[in-house]
């Protein structure tokens, strides 16, 4: 029996930043209305990612919520939680059932409700992500085991200051143009370098901001497509777990979970990693963009910030990565952002990017992680035919 | 609130961890089975409480609960049998918090709920002087 | 016959003092509240944001244990005014965090001189064949009242003491003790009071000096022994000037009491300060020496202990940190810093 290809059929993306406005339900909605198109199709599936709406928004049952308030009582629905990997789970259960042939369509989004919390309670609402009894215990927030790393990374590294700022700077870069990204100013190494201390020796523009938003995706097979619909092809995808906390590693350098999903994801694409045309990469935390770039191959040990600095994956470069500004500067909502992330990549390999168009785009990864790469789900795209 | 912590005072207080019966490896916080060769043979160890700070970090935005800490240490701590710990740093001499310090464990209050709630005490460590 | 003595002896088998981190010098204290000056002590002991009696007894009471090599505790007793909490005892988290369960467990309370009581209630069950062995912690976080005298001088630390029968690597002989008790209300603190209250000059004659005089000179007469007997006398040190003035009235000099007069550098450490002074002096003790130990508290009592120094002494040196090297780690903070540590801002 031939499997369908699956497809994404169109996107919805909410701005990312303070939206004070409008609550954790009127941002899914106004994101999957968004790729339900003006004649709401009806999806098979509803599936939502998110990390912490139970605290966030005191909200649990988002599925059935957000099923009900698009009018698709009756459509099966569900949430998927994996931390800040959930936008990039959700999307691979979504995936899975379609290509399975299970259900003909479905739709995914990714929805996170930071900013009715204050800046503690985020880093309690996120750091959940890790062990209770023995992280959150000690009063370590995820910039704190991110700086332990980071330090770490310099150390037997021998990476500069200058070096770790290269990511949020490309990030920055890249995010002037880009109008759903939360920050859209250039900024400098000394910008990095000089912002507030965070967790020595991670600054403010080393980590990722906190945001609200929302983005959906509809995934359609050839059954279903609408004849309009700008497509581009899921040609894989795969999630992997790693020791749920990063100091349990014997190296904790080596993203083994990304560097497992990255391969597994591209052999089910049968793409080869320098055939990609952009890459979507997981910077939380600048040291957290470098590792990644490092577990998945595109840098040696040690190099993923200088090779960021010297032009190695800027725009215009053989690889541009996070082409709309990454978590650094389009935002990170966090259970939403594997979805900007994935919707990202639509338009890139749909000419749907404006000024932030890879020309001839026509594979794109997008590598979405939870926890410091205790979870990473990674997914290809491809041009479609 | 003190349930959950109540559960696992021992490990908390006496740095009781794991021991593989198996292949000897040693690990804290405890695990359901051996990293390094699997098996589900797993004792409770107590730990020593001496060993040399691996990487650390001063936090400069804490939890909720930590506010008055802040700023403060956590460091990775690998312990005398190899077994690694995160864990804060205290009271220790400026200058001295640093990758390769020895430290110590001692018991500190952890957390409090409020005035009235209980305390809930923890392991800490601080650099050997 | 006032004195007390068991039948079977008992005798310290292991001990541990501790003395927090950080220093607040009186200065600090004077220049907040009058200007300038200073306090009767150089410096006090503050207790860190996360330290309280329950913490530092048990880093005391695993000091004393690791020196004594006891595997069973029968009896875990805390001196302290300063409980963490008002209902629920001090003496089990010791016990948890030492992993003895099977023991008889009870917080004490007598303003300053309860960690005495506490040395002086396991040497009865230990003499009595009750227990093998126990362990008997002094230990405070003294409230000082802001702006008031005491403050200068209400300081964080004691001392962790394992007694058990005699046998030869024994370290001090526990010979025989006396209480004198009144009710004389000098220092105390009603239920829901953050901080204690005091009287000023009622606190000298009346109270400290007719209780410990009469707690030594009951000891000194019912065993015929004298103060050039002993070799070290510890008194109860709320400032730096009391216990100089009554070891001198009762005989002894300064050369037997500096050792174990710390107050001018630490301050008072009320349950924890005629233990720590113990302490210090069984760092530099001798197989032989006879010590004096006269604990006074809250107005109204002392106890009062005639111990000699054994042979085990010797196998001591070395296991834990000395009273002395405590002293010397610390680093010096302002007021503000210990309003914030002590809890004494107002959120």
């Amino acid at each position: 029996m031939s499997r369908s290809k699956v497809y994404i059929a169109s996107a919805g993306l909410v701005p990312i930043g303070d939206q004070w406005g409008k609550s954790i339900v009127d941002l899914a909605v106004e994101a999957s209305r968004g790729a339900l198109g003006k004649g709401r199709r009806k999806p098979d599936q509803l599936i939502v990612g998110n990390m912490f709406s139970a605290i966030g928004a005191s909200q649990e049952h988002m599925g059935a919520l957000v099923a009900s308030s698009l009018g698709l009582t009756g459509t099966p629905a569900y949430k998927v939680e994996a931390a800040c990997a959930s936008g990039g789970s959700a999307f691979n259960v979504g995936y899975n059932l379609v290509k399975s042939g299970a259900i003909d369509s479905a739709l995914v989004v990714g929805v996170e409700k930071m900013r009715d919390l204050e800046p503690e309670e985020v880093s309690q609402a996120l750091a959940m992500a890790e062990s209770a009894e023995y992280t959150q215990f000690v009063g370590a927030t995820f910039a704190a085991l991110n700086g332990l790393l980071a330090r770490y990374y310099m150390e037997q590294e021998n990476v500069s200051r200058d070096e770790l700022s290269s990511i949020p700077v490309l990030d920055h870069a890249n995010a002037v143009t880009a109008a759903h990204a939360q920050f859209r100013r250039a900024i400098t190494p000394e910008v990095v370098s000089r912002s507030a201390m965070i967790a020595d020796p991670l600054r403010l523009f080393d980590c990722a901001p906190v945001g609200d938003g929302a983005a959906a995706v509809l995934l359609t097979n050839d059954r279903v497509v609408g004849s309009k619909d700008k497509l581009a092809e899921v040609l894989g995808g795969k999630i992997a777990t790693n020791e749920f906390s990063v100091y349990e590693r014997d190296d904790m350098l080596d993203f083994k979970s990304t560097r497992e999903a990255f391969k597994g994801a591209l052999a089910q694409a049968g793409v080869a990693p320098k055939k990609l045309s952009l890459l979507e990469v997981h910077d939380a935390f600048s040291v957290v963009g470098a590792l990644s770039l490092e577990a998945m191959g595109f840098s040696k040990r040690g190099q993923g910030s200088k090779d960021a600095k010297d032009g190695k994956y800027s725009k215009g470069s053989e690889l541009p990565i996070n082409t709309f500004g990454g978590l650094k500067a389009r935002g990170h909502p966090v259970g939403a952002t594997g979805m900007y992330q994935i919707a990202e990549a639509y338009l890139q390999l749909t000419d749907q990017a404006g000024s932030n168009q890879v020309e001839g785009a026509r594979f794109a990864a997008t590598q979405n992680i939870g926890g410091v790469d205790t979870t990473s789900a990674v997914h290809v795209f491809g041009r479609a035919a | 609130m003190g349930i959950q912590y109540w559960r696992v005072r021992d490990r908390y207080y006496r740095l009781i961890g794991s021991k593989c019966a198996d292949c000897g490896r040693e690990y804290f916080p405890p695990v359901y089975r051996c990293r390094a060769c699997g098996s589900e043979r797993i004792k409770d160890k107590e730990m020593p409480k001496e060993g040399e700070i691996i990487t650390y970090t001063q936090l400069h935005e804490p939890l909720p609960g930590f506010e008055s800490l802040a700023p403060f240490y956590l460091a990775l701590v690998k312990l005398a049998n190899g077994a690694r710990i995160l864990t804060q740093i205290v009271d220790s001499p400026e200058g001295s918090v640093k990758t390769g310090a020895k430290v110590r464990a001692t018991v500190r209050r952890a957390k409090t709920d409020g005035d009235s709630g209980q305390i809930i005490y923890g392991f800490k460590f601080l650099v050997q002087s | 016959m006032h004195l007390m003595q068991s039948n079977d002896r008992a005798a310290i088998l292991g001990y541990g003092a501790y003395i927090p981190f950080y220093r607040l010098p009186t200065t600090e204290i004077a220049r907040v509240w009058k200007g300038g000056g200073s306090g009767p002590n150089l410096e006090k002991a503050v207790a860190a944001m996360d330290e309280d009696t329950a913490t530092m007894a048990i880093e005391a009471a695993r000091m004393a244990v690791k020196m004594a090599g006891t595997e069973e505790l029968g009896a875990i007793f805390v001196g302290t005014e300063s409980k963490p909490y008002a209902v629920k005892p001090t003496s089990t988290i010791v016990a948890q965090a030492l992993g003895q369960h099977y023991t008889l467990a009870a917080d004490l309370e007598f303003a300053c001189k309860a960690g005495t009581e506490a040395m002086q209630v396991i040497t009865g069950l230990v003499g009595s064949g009750m227990i093998g062995a126990g362990l008997a912690i002094g230990m405070d976080t003294a409230q000082g009242r802001p702006g008031d005298d005491l403050e200068y001088t209400a300081a964080s630390g004691g001392a962790a003491y394992v007694i058990g029968r005699k046998h030869n690597k024994a370290i001090a002989l526990i010979d025989c003790s006396t209480s004198y008790v009144s009710d004389t209300g000098d220092f105390w603190r009603r239920a829901h009071e953050r901080y204690p209250r005091h009287l000023s000059r009622f606190t000298g004659e009346p109270a400290y000096f007719f209780h410990i005089e009469n707690s030594v000179k009951t000891l000194f007469k019912e065993t015929g022994h004298k103060p050039k007997d002993f070799k070290y006398a510890v008194f109860h040190q709320p400032n730096p000037r009391f216990p100089v003035e009554v070891a001198t009235r009762l005989g002894f000099t300064m050369d037997q009491i500096k050792t174990g007069l710390l107050n001018p550098m630490i301050g008072n450490t009320y349950s924890g300060s005629s233990p720590i002074g113990l302490a210090a002096v069984l760092d530099v003790a001798e197989p032989g020496d006879k010590i004096l130990l006269a604990s006074f508290g809250s107005g109204a009592g002392s106890d009062a202990f005639c111990l000699e120094v054994l042979d085990g002494i010797k196998r001591t040196r070395g296991i834990n940190p000395t009273v002395k090297s405590m002293m010397e780690r610390s680093t010096k903070i302002d007021y503000s810093t210990y309003s914030k540590f002590r809890d004494k801002l107002h959120k």
